[in-house]
């Protein structure tokens, strides 16, 4: 964040990114209650805390900062998004598997 | 804007203070490319998530746009970052699609297998009850069978009830006694009379019929004569009777004979008529061991 603050300087007469801003809180939040926290823990952590940077410049009115920070902490949670979900779908997958081999060991006992 | 590389940062920030550097290539960009070319020659990606590869190529190419019209580093940086998560994003999504086809499929398979398992089981019961079905046929068989052999015997002792009847049969301590009588002999005779002759016809005949039958003969006389010749008339008489069931038909070794003289008489020998009624064969049966009771 600090590292941010070098280029906010030259950048000034710009207009807040509000409606980018708003986005970018609902990727977050989306990726968060999705569990993400669980399943993508670095990738959310990552999204949020360059919201929280967002939010700090958006404080500060460095918008350019604030803007740049929001579209890559909206980017960071939809694959966050992304990442969960597809953790979650091959759980499902192999609790299948494991039903499928645990049915067909039981018939394969039936039938002996 | 100045360098400065002294401090800790990631490669965002890198990026953003290369920025302000004039360096010919931007690296990110050329991450963000390698990272597209991977995906896009991944056919489980341009298959499962060509929606999201498209949008990651549209980044990637606003990025491309931004470093040929020689925007900022920052903005190319950017867009760069930009291109490159979307491409991860396609990628994740292109596997979470892979998941879900798998879930479909084992879903299928476990929906298949559980079908397969029930009908094994339905299988198993069917022929649990047909195996049943049967065991109860062949008991119904059975015991229509054994009905029936319990009919035949049943009719066939009903039919031997009536035979030995007709024999003038009589039930007796010792068993089953035909009295051939009356009229089987004359006086100091043993040849057996025409109206005898009837008679033990009709016990060959039975014989015949019932061939695990043995038989006793006895012969008897009444007390006319003397003693020996009495003895010796009874046991002609018996004879006689055996030869003529032989001659009938009947098995000899099934029949013996004894002679009993004036012995037992079933009346006093004071008229013609009681000494015709001693003058007699007893043909005594086997019971059911074969066995005949001695006198």
């Amino acid at each position: 964040m600090a590292a941010c603050t070098l280029f906010v300087a030259g950048c000034a007469s710009i207009p807040a990114p509000t409606e980018q801003m708003t986005i970018s809180r609902a990727a977050v939040t989306e990726a968060s209650t999705a569990g993400s926290n669980e399943y993508a823990p670095s990738q959310l952590k990552t999204a949020m805390e360059k919201m929280g940077g967002a939010e700090q410049a958006m404080s500060e009115k460095n918008y350019e900062q604030a803007r740049s920070l929001a579209e890559q902490a909206q980017v960071d949670a939809q694959l966050a998004l992304a990442t969960t979900r597809a953790a979650k779908a091959k759980k499902s997958a192999d609790a299948l598997h494991e039903d499928a081999h645990v049915l067909r060991e039981e018939m394969n006992r039936n039938a002996k | 804007m100045q360098k400065n590389f002294n401090f800790p940062m990631s490669l965002i920030a890198v990026a953003a203070l290369a920025s302000c550097s004039t360096m010919p290539q931007n690296s990110l960009l050329t991450d963000a490319h390698h990272s597209y070319d991977m995906a896009r020659n991944d056919p489980q990606v341009t298959t499962l998530a060509p929606v999201e590869l498209r949008e990651a190529g549209d980044s990637l190419l606003k990025a491309d746009n931004a470093m040929s019209k020689d925007e900022s580093e920052a903005t190319v940086n950017q867009l760069a970052y930009i291109a490159r998560q979307k491409v991860r994003i396609a990628q994740e999504s292109a596997q979470r699609k892979a998941a879900e086809q798998e879930i479909a499929k084992a879903a299928s398979q476990r929906d298949h297998d559980r079908l397969a398992a029930r009908t094994a089981e339905a299988d198993a019961s069917k022929a649990q009850v047909v195996a049943i079905q049967q065991t109860a046929d062949q008991q119904a068989t059975a015991l229509a069978v054994a009905g029936a052999n319990s009919e035949r015997d049943r009719a066939r002792i009903a039919k031997q009830e009536s035979q030995l009847k007709d024999l003038n049969a009589k039930k007796t301590q010792r068993g089953m006694v035909i009295t051939l009588g009356d009229v089987l002999f004359h006086t100091n005779k043993s040849e057996v009379n025409p109206a005898g002759m009837h008679n033990v016809q009709k016990l060959a005949d039975f014989l015949m019929q019932y061939p695990q039958e043995r038989v006793l003969i006895e012969g008897y006389t009444d007390s006319t004569g003397g003693e020996t010749l009495n003895q010796n008339l009874s046991e002609r008489r018996a004879e006689v009777v055996r030869m003529t069931l032989v001659r009938m038909g009947v098995s000899g070794d099934r029949i013996e004979t004894k002679g009993y003289g004036e012995s037992y008489p079933i009346a006093d020998n004071n008229t013609p008529v009681n000494r015709q009624l001693n003058r007699r064969v007893e043909i005594i049966l086997s019971d059911e061991n074969k066995r005949i009771a001695p006198r």
